[in-house]
């Protein structure tokens, strides 16, 4: 029987979760932060209360977030939200990355909403951000109605017919609507934290 | 991988085809065509992936079945991922264009865990090779060749990640006959044994139950799993990583871990999606459990929005599913409870069952011969007699229950007929099978006055020496693991003391099962011959068959302290004799004489136990467990040695105390026949032997579900993550089967 209960204290001992919880949790607060961008300007999350906050977890490395960058997916999602009522802001997770890299990468690229420095990975494990890309979609009061992938296109390869879940979420909030699909599982690399 | 194969080079292809058709495809080891095999996601100068599309005939007829497939060759460090990538990254996919071909569902094989170096990201996948495949079929109007094309798309990461897209064709050719691919059918029917199987095509049986139901939109969920293998024992899991779910629409989060105290039974944890998905989500995932992976989808329960006023769509029509789902709740319960039900259910057979088995047979002839002496008391006293049996049977159960939990709660490995393995018991059994015999010689008479016991039965004492035949027969029938009885003990010894107490209870009842009958069945009494002078012969009889189970007991002590400790066994029964002798003398005799009497019996066997009663466990010397002449100790690596020669193996899990064990090496295992297919199959033949205690030889017992022996495994060194479990009871044909399937096995898979 010793064996036994060894396995047994070692199953019971491991990380409960094969699927851990999101820590973001759809229809609870969203975790509080304060982040300094790549211009070493501070946000707040609680600053932006009243506004639709769209948080996009990036890392220019990621193929994934690469293709969207030259699809001009994101770009073209913030472009085609009204900007007085939504705060678009990318976080970087990734240990490797500098400010430096951001400020080079947005130049590159040419978007305009600020690059969130997270290089430690607090604030990203506080929302339980595990891909990039990887969306959430805060309401006017501070609550996550949307998380998960940025579209319904995983491999790039659909001929049209796209849903932008991102899109869809923002829309419904601003039109006092339910968000119709709050949760999709996001799709691309992992993020590289600290380890 | 280093060299990046050209895609498109159909000069080669037609250089093969032809050559193809010019051999007739005579050669069985085919050279894949280059477009055949791709490589992709470069990095550092290095494609991190590179694919080959493979079949398992090297030609095929119209109408045939086959195999065809993509293998996936990853760098060292770099994965690909499963159908549910997990926390990040993105499943694999492989889309067929093969006109004249019907390809059917990809398969596949049980997924790898992966998590980042701080553990926070969890994904499913496959390092180093895989082979996803699919079974194809050849038109009927199919000739010349069929062109098989894949397209691959994966994503290859280590830490990073690379995409990669590959194209990937071929042509097979359609001939008279189907050939195998010789060298490919071997990598398809790896990979065929590393898909999970459904648990009802193994005999396994996976329930689930919910704590509440219907799910809320958004809302955490419990629920119990119970894992059952083909012999109703439970299955633990032995990886870390034994659940990997897929993924469900509806539920965001579900995880599984293993409930303490009892294996095969996990608690599920999970979380529903915020949103009301379009169908009742399944459980869905692959299980590693004991030596299998299983492939689970049960129902779950449907989703109900969270109460108004919470954050989620509410959906119409809802409360009509959740409905549905109240009463759908009842079976899956009764369900989980019936497999508790069916475990008393074979402890109770398997206990009347223990009644036919050669350790218990002196006890039941004893009784048989006691029963024949009560019958013709007043009924009252019949009945009584069987109470107290029985009460004996279920009261010494009970007892062994108790020790077995507190030796359990201890961390001591404890199995069924652990006992015999610590050698005073061995002693003290012995000492009141022989005191037993000498009371059938007549030496002395227990509780009469000296008059023959036919005459006069002693309520009082004749009730307690019912009892105490009850308890005899559980302490002999303990060492054999009647057919049923093994899975039933295994199951309870690894369940909560509730369940053992009951386990062991219905045990009892069982047992005393024959007596009772006996008794609370008026016409069978009657045909019992009537009493006379030869029961008193016959009586007498009894005890030598008493002394030929105390033979078994004295080899016991040999093989557990060697040829001193039998000496020392032997010398002690001298003294138990001794003993039964005087008090026999002193019996008769009132007063101060018996007294003093009673005295020195206790004291003789006192001071000749502490004399005699000193074993030290013999070191491992030579001793032989098994009858099997070409028998090796069971060691893992020597296992796992004889079967990377390919050689098949046959385990044979064993004790010198275990009759049942012994009974089927003198039957089967040394027969002429069967040790000519073993000969044949060049089967490696290991002993594990569990006469003394041996905590790696508890726990591979306990990996099958097993507290106790005989066990026999055999195992193919095609699967030999797959071990055969042979029934506790051997027959040669069940055994040379064994051996024949798994030495074909290898054939095939050649």
């Amino acid at each position: 029987m010793k064996p036994f209960f060894t396995a047994v204290a070692l199953a019971v001992m491991l990380p409960v979760a094969a699927l851990a919880a999101d820590t973001a949790e759809v229809g609870k607060p969203a975790p509080a932060f304060t982040l300094k961008d790549e211009a070493g300007k501070e946000h707040t999350l609680s600053q932006y209360k009243g506004k639709v906050v769209v948080l996009e977890w990036t890392n220019p490395g990621c193929p994934f977030v690469q293709r969207h960058y030259t699809a001009d997916t994101m770009q073209k999602t913030f472009t085609g939200v009204d900007a007085k009522k939504v705060v678009w802001l990318a976080v970087d997770s990734t240990a490797s990355n500098t400010p430096d890299k951001s400020a080079a990468w947005k130049k590159t690229e040419g978007f305009t909403y600020p690059v969130l420095q997270d290089a430690s990975g607090t604030v990203g494990k506080a929302y339980g951000a595990k891909t990039t890309p990887h969306m959430y979609v805060i309401d006017e009061q501070g609550v996550v109605r949307y998380a998960g992938a940025i579209d319904d296109d995983a491999r790039g390869n659909k001929k049209g017919g796209t849903t932008n879940h991102v899109k869809t979420a923002v829309d419904a909030l601003l039109s006092g609507k339910p968000v119709p699909t709050s949760t999709t599982e996001p799709y691309g690399c992992s993020v590289k934290y600290k380890s | 991988m280093k060299q990046r194969v050209r895609r498109s080079s159909w000069g080669a292809l037609l250089f093969l085809a032809v050559l193809g058709l010019c051999l007739g495809a005579a050669e069985a080891r085919a050279q894949l065509p280059s477009t055949a095999v791709a490589s992709g996601a470069p990095d550092e100068g290095n494609d991190r992936v590179e694919a080959a599309l493979l079949t398992d005939v090297a030609q095929v007829k119209a109408g045939d079945a086959f195999r065809v497939g993509v293998r996936f060759r990853m760098d060292p460090g770099w994965h690909i991922y499963w159908k549910n990538p997990g926390e990040s990254g993105l499943a694999s996919e492989v889309t067929w264009d093969t006109p004249g071909t019907t390809v059917g569902e990809l398969q596949w094989p049980a997924p790898s865990t992966f998590r980042t170096s701080d553990g926070y990201i969890t994904t499913y996948g496959y390092a180093e090779e895989v082979l996803l495949f699919a079974d194809a079929r050849a038109s009927e109007k199919a000739e010349g060749s069929l062109q098989l094309s894949a397209a691959a798309d994966v994503l290859v990461c280590e830490v990073h990640c690379l995409p990669a897209q590959l194209m990937l064709t071929r042509n097979i050719s359609v001939g008279p006959e189907t050939r195998p691919d010789a060298e490919h059918a071997l990598v398809f029917a790896a990979a065929h044994a590393r898909v999970p199987v459904a648990p009802e095509s193994s005999g396994h049986a996976v329930t689930l139950a919910l704590d509440t139901k219907p799910l809320t939109a958004g809302q955490p969920f419990t629920g119990t799993l119970t894992v059952t293998g083909p012999r109703g024992q439970p299955v633990p899991a032995v990886d870390k990583d034994f659940f990997v779910p897929e993924r469900i629409p509806g539920i965001a989060r579900l995880a599984l871990s293993a409930v303490a105290g009892r294996p095969g039974t996990f608690k599920l944890e999970g979380q529903a999606a915020p949103d009301v998905p379009a169908q009742e989500p399944r459980f869905a995932g692959v299980l590693h459990l004991g030596s299998s992976a299983l492939t689970v989808s049960l129902p779950m329960a449907s989703v109900v929005a969270a109460a108004p006023g919470a954050p989620v769509a509410a959906a119409a029509g809802k409360p009509v599913a959740a409905q549905a789902s109240a009463v759908a709740a009842p079976p899956v319960a009764a369900e989980s409870s019936l497999s508790l039900g069916l475990v008393l259910l074979f402890a109770f057979l398997g206990g009347a069952l223990l009644n036919l088995m050669p350790c218990v047979f002196p006890v039941l002839a004893l009784k048989a011969y006691g029963f024949t002496r009560t019958v013709h008391a007043e009924r009252g006293q019949v009945g009584l007699h069987a109470l107290a049996y029985a009460g004996g049977i279920v009261g010494s159960m009970l007892v062994l229950a108790a020790v077995v939990l507190a030796l359990r709660a201890g961390g001591s490995s404890v199995g069924w007929g652990f006992q015999f393995q610590e050698p005073l018991f061995v002693a003290a059994v012995a000492a009141v099978l022989v005191a037993f015999a000498l009371n059938l010689f007549g030496v002395f008479n227990v509780g009469t006055d000296g008059t023959a016991l036919v005459e006069k039965v002693d309520s009082s004492h004749g009730f307690a020496r019912s009892a105490g035949e009850g308890v005899l027969a559980v302490v002999l029938a303990t060492p054999c693991s009647a057919p049923l009885l093994g899975t039933a003990v295994g199951f309870a010894l690894a369940a909560g003391p509730a369940t053992v107490l009951a386990t062991f209870l219905m045990l009892g009842l069982g047992l005393a099962l024959p007596f009772c009958l006996l008794v609370l069945v008026p016409g069978l009494t009657k045909l019992l011959p009537k009493p006379g002078a030869w029961m008193e012969r016959g009586k007498q009889l009894l005890g030598f068959a008493l002394l030929g189970t105390t033979v078994w007991l004295v080899w016991v002590m040999g093989g557990l302290t060697g040829v001193d400790g039998m000496a020392r066994l032997l010398a002690f029964l001298a003294v138990v004799g001794l003993g039964a002798w005087l008090y026999g003398l002193v019996q008769g005799d009132s007063g101060g004489r018996k007294a003093a009497g009673v005295a020195a019996v206790v004291a003789i066997l006192v001071v000749g136990g502490v004399l005699s009663l000193r074993f030290e466990e013999a070191g491992p010397a030579v001793r032989k467990a098994s009858m099997v002449a070409e028998a090796q100790p069971w060691d893992e690596t020597a296992v796992a040695a004889a079967l990377k020669a390919g050689q098949p193996v046959f385990i044979d899990f064993t004790a010198d105390w275990c009759l049942t064990c012994k009974f089927n090496e003198r039957t089967v295992l040394t027969r002429e026949d069967v040790r000519a297919a073993f000969a044949q199959h060049k089967v490696a033949f290991f002993v594990a032997d569990w006469t003394r205690r041996d905590e790696r030889i508890s726990a591979k017992l306990a990996e099958f579900g097993r507290a106790g022996v005989p066990m026999y495994l055999v195992v193919s060194p095609a699967a030999p993550d797959k071990p055969e479990v042979l029934p506790e009871l051997l027959t040669a044909d069940s055994v040379t089967d064994a051996v024949r399937r798994a030495a074909e096995r290898v054939a095939d898979a050649r």
